[in-house]
């Protein structure tokens, strides 16, 4: 007969001992694990992690944080810092959390006197030919020396005498300088370069306390993906040149959002201060970027505010002399946004009246957000406006690790909203139309064919009507009858796909220059003109209807995306 | 019954160093008879029932170490030689390597049969030029003789070997920074585990041997192992050779076996202390890293496992005398400098610490110390050790440990006069 199954009082506590030395605290008894896993104690609590996993991994899985310098998820094991050196039940030495694979049974310490008086041995070792700069160094604020200086340091030193002298600003690198006083020896930078860009620019030279990074004779530290070696740089050793003096990090405010570089689209955070975006990292994404991003995706915010911006709306009078007053070049009252887009209207509507609606095409660029698109679709639609060309925009080729050479962050996207992809004969049979004017009317949303070359900017002046959305002050937008300011990067959000489907959100880091508006807000506009009904009141509104009308979004909502974002099921 | 000569048995004959001269006085007997009579496994037991232990410094029993190695076939095995001997006061492979090369290279090709491996590399010290073309000399003259290559002796088995020389890094000689330096990289020891008779030379199965530790297996080979477990002293077996330099009349290599009394090797080979005038005062039997003993301690047996009794250890058998004229902060002032040069700088208290205790001794030797520097020396050896990749930490640690305990009063006298009361002859 089975016993009824009612839940089994958990057996008494023993009792206090009444008299006599206290007895040991009883270990708590080792989880149940599966075979591929071993149960074993971490400071007393019980832990259950993969076979292989090491100590420092499997103490982090319950909160236990064991410092480390030289450790980093994405490289080798060095083992050369010692601060994580732990306790373990058993074995005579301190072992290094970092190289000690979990075992079945272990017992761990990682609080213990002698621990803890290790790692503020290995605190003094490390800073005692250290410069201590702190209050100039770019890495302040966010330095682990400062960092478990505050955990295990002295206070005071112990050392009176002359420290080891290095080269302080060594220009080891195109984009890196290398300062040898602050570097504590770690290797990361090393490893690196050996094992993920595979460059193997760096070495340590010279022994003991004269230990120095350098490159390779003739070398230098300048593969496309040198600013990884300043990230995980746990000191001020490495900084990023555009980075040095640039702000201090504690004043900055890091946005979780996407690279727009390429179509790999890195998971990155915008550091902003003072409404200016002050340099870009990559953010830990294991779908995207592991925790990488190349170098020239961290230069992606410098256009948008060292180029011309576009801050206020231009309206230039039309050949057909459609629409309403006269333009800014006129010298007459600066149009506001709605007088601006008005014009628009005004003009797209009378070349379609004059040529037909197959007379009117749009450029749109893939470096839009889907919200954008979506909203470019509708709007053109409702214009009348069927003819979208995508341009495609590589540079190089693709290569082993991220880049991409379509330097486009939303490409897929644009295919997965039946825009087209990125299509270089459907731009060529455009400018030919154009030139031939054949086609009369013209919407560019955030390209700039004149500039890039694509259409000729006497050809563009040829058109009935040229609405131009973008957030630079272009060679296209100079032919423009109308453009409109929008926001550039870091100044919208928006979600991007990437290379391999992933869709993720960027966010606004920054308030847009001068009376820039969302893409999506000024295409909106459009629509409304045009008749296109739909709150479309936000760019996450926008994605949901995406989600709801686009079969290849199916179920997919903006929320959900949260940071690390999702794949895209039609992809 | 006067001890027999082995290991240094041929070093005083002219060209003692050619095979012809070796194979005149019996060489390569012991592999004639190995490859035709003894299975590879046969000869590893044999090993390991000699009792036989590393030479090179830690005392590893050599049959065990080898029989680490994976039982499975997919890779290579290969037999790394250490003749990187670089510690201060240790000069005894250098011996055999330009007197005997042949008996070193009988011991290679019987070590590489027993543990069936058919690559050996020996990884020489970069100073040692004369050793270099000695050693090179003898492997060209041992492939001609059919001793070295393809089908050796007709017995099937095969083997190279191969010569490599280090840059002049005394850590090269730690066994797997010697893996790394022979692999072309810089010699920084690695993490184990893994050991590197499961992970070693280019990820194969290897077995590091000491120079010596070679020497002595074909004797065992020729011999046996009871016979050589007979000599020195129960789980210390064999003979041993013994360097000693420092205030002593006759500094040199001196062959015993092991479980000679230091003061024996010191008055009865060496020739006992320089000055008449100046007595014992400290001496490290076992080699510059190891602990150092004060006169009135220095009665002790050389072996392993004597000495380790005794507070210090065996080492590579580096032996240093110091009489009383000797300024015990000066002295390791000079090896801490050794040591500093020497750190790899890998990891962070053998970087650090190295230099740190220069710096503190450089101060006392210089008169200027503090009262507090002793204690800081002790401070900072104890963090150092134990808390390293390699050995090297405690190579370091264990002497200037050792050597303010057991002189403390001479340390505090540098402190607290603010001068050194030998003269400070020793500060370069």
């Amino acid at each position: 007969m089975p016993e009824p199954n009612v839940p089994v009082p958990a057996p008494e506590a023993p009792p206090p001992a009444a008299a006599g030395p206290a007895p040991a605290p009883p270990q708590p008894a080792l989880p149940p694990c599966g075979p591929d896993e071993v149960a074993l104690l971490i400071d007393g609590r019980p832990v259950v992690a993969k076979k292989g996993t090491t100590v420092l991994q499997a103490a982090g899985t319950i909160g236990v944080v064991v410092p480390h310098y030289c450790y980093h998820p994405g490289l080798s094991v060095a083992g050369n810092c010692r601060m994580c050196l732990v306790e373990i039940e058993k074995v005579p030495k301190l072992q290094i959390g970092c190289a000690t694979q979990v075992a079945q049974g272990m017992v761990v310490k990682t609080t213990t006197d002698r621990v803890k008086d290790t790692r503020e041995g290995i605190m003094e070792f490390l800073l005692i030919n250290h410069p201590l700069d702190c209050p100039i160094c770019d890495q302040a604020g966010e330095c682990r020396l400062q960092q478990y200086s505050a955990e295990y340091g002295k206070g005071r030193s112990r050392f009176v005498e002359e420290k080891i002298h290095h080269d302080k600003r060594v220009p080891i690198g195109a984009r890196v300088t290398f300062d040898g006083e602050r570097c504590i020896k770690c290797t990361r930078c090393v490893r690196f370069c050996d094992e993920v860009s595979r460059t193997g620019e760096l070495t340590l030279v010279d022994r003991g306390g004269h230990a120095i990074i350098d490159t390779f004779p003739g070398m230098a530290l300048d593969n496309a993906y040198s600013g990884n070696t300043v990230d995980i740089c746990p000191v001020g050793a490495l900084t990023w040149k555009p980075f040095r003096f640039a702000a201090r990090v504690w004043f900055l405010k890091n946005v979780p959002s996407v690279c727009g570089a390429c179509a790999r689209g890195c998971s990155v955070d915008l550091a902003t201060y003072q409404n200016r975006v002050h340099r870009i990292t990559p953010r830990h994404n294991p779908e995207v970027n592991g925790w990488w991003m190349c170098d020239f995706g961290r230069q992606t915010y410098a256009p948008v505010q060292d180029m011309p911006r576009l801050a206020r709306p231009i309206v230039r009078p039309a050949p057909g002399g459609a629409g309403g007053p006269g333009g800014t070049a006129g010298g007459g009252a600066a149009p506001s946004m709605g007088e601006a887009i008005d014009q628009a209207a005004a003009i797209l509507r009378a070349a379609a009246t004059r040529h037909g609606a197959g007379a009117l095409a749009a450029l749109v660029s893939a470096r839009l957000t889907l919200e954008e698109m979506h909203l470019a679709k509708k709007a053109l639609a409702a214009a009348g406006i069927a003819r979208l060309v995508v341009p495609p925009h590589e540079e190089g080729q693709d290569d082993d690790l991220l880049i991409r050479k379509d330097r486009t962050p939303n490409g897929r996207g644009a295919g997965l909203l039946g825009l087209g992809a990125p299509d270089a004969a459907a731009v060529a049979a455009l400018a030919a139309d154009v030139a031939a004017r054949k086609v009369r009317g013209l919407v560019i949303l955030g390209e700039d064919p004149a500039g890039d070359g694509l259409i000729r900017a006497e050809a563009l002046r040829t058109l009935d009507a040229l609405v131009v959305v973008d957030w630079r002050a272009s060679a296209t937008v100079e032919a423009a009858h109308v453009a409109l300011p929008s926001c550039g990067y870091g100044e919208s959000e928006g979600v991007y796909v990437n290379c391999t489907g992933h869709a993720q959100r960027t966010r606004a880091a920054v308030r847009p220059g001068g009376l820039a508006v969302p893409v999506w807000s000024i295409l909106r506009e459009i629509g409304r003109r045009f008749g296109l009904g739909g709150a479309h009141s936000s760019a996450p509104a926008i994605f949901d209807d995406i989600a709801a009308t686009v079969p290849a979004f199916a179920g997919m909502s903006y929320r959900a995306l949260g940071e690390a974002g999702a794949p895209v099921k039609g992809a | 019954m006067a001890y027999e000569k082995l290991l240094t048995r041929n070093i005083h004959r002219d060209n003692s160093h050619t095979i012809d001269v070796y194979l005149a006085n019996g060489g390569y007997q012991a592999l004639r008879r190995v490859l035709k009579e003894v299975s590879p496994e046969r000869m590893l037991e044999e090993v390991k029932t000699s009792g036989l232990r590393g030479r090179g410094g830690a005392g590893f029993p050599a049959g065990v170490k080898w029989s680490f190695l994976p039982k499975t076939r997919d890779k290579p095995r290969y037999l790394c030689v250490n003749a990187d001997e670089s510690e201060p006061g240790t000069f005894k492979d250098r011996l055999l390597i330009e007197k005997d090369p042949h008996l070193v290279l009988e011991g290679i090709i019987l070590s590489a049969y027993a543990i069936d491996c058919h690559t050996a590399f020996f990884y020489i010290r970069g100073e040692f030029h004369r050793g270099y073309r000695v050693f090179q000399k003898a492997i060209d003259e041992a492939y001609a003789r059919g001793f070295l290559g393809r089908n050796i002796l007709g017995s099937g088995y095969s083997l190279d070997v191969l010569t490599y020389r280090g840059a002049g890094a005394y850590i090269c000689g730690e066994e797997t920074a010697l893996l790394e330096s022979l692999e072309g990289k810089r010699g920084l020891p690695r993490l184990k585990p893994p050991f590197p008779a499961i992970v070693g030379l280019y990820g194969c199965p290897t077995i590091i041997n000491n120079v010596e530790t070679l020497a002595n297996v074909p004797y065992i080979a020729e011999r046996g192992a009871a016979w050589f477990a007979g000599i020195g002293r129960p789980k210390n077996t064999g003979p041993k050779l013994f360097c000693l330099s420092g205030h002593v009349k006759r500094p040199g290599v001196y062959e015993a076996p092991l479980g000679i009394p230091f003061m024996e090797l010191l008055n009865e080979h060496a020739g006992g202390m320089l000055h008449p005038d100046r007595p014992l005062k400290a001496a490290v039997p076992g080699g510059s890293s190891m602990k150092v003993l004060p006169a009135p301690r220095c009665d002790v047996l050389l072996d392993f496992d004597s000495l380790a009794a005794a507070g210090t250890s065996l080492g590579s058998a580096g032996g240093m005398v110091m009489d009383s004229s000797t300024c015990m902060v000066g002295a390791l002032l000079n090896l801490a400098e050794f040591y500093a040069h020497e750190s790899c700088g890998q990891c962070t208290p053998c970087r650090e610490g190295t230099g740190w205790f220069v710096k503190i001794l450089r101060r006392l030797e210089m008169g200027e110390g503090r009262p507090e520097d002793p204690d800081l020396l002790l401070d900072v050896a104890r963090r150092v050790e134990g808390n390293t990749i390699c050995p090297f930490g405690e190579a370091v640690a264990w002497p200037v440990s050792s050597y303010v305990t057991e002189f403390r009063s001479e340390f505090d006298d540098h402190a607290t006069r603010k001068a050194c009361p030998f003269g400070a002859a020793s500060v370069r």
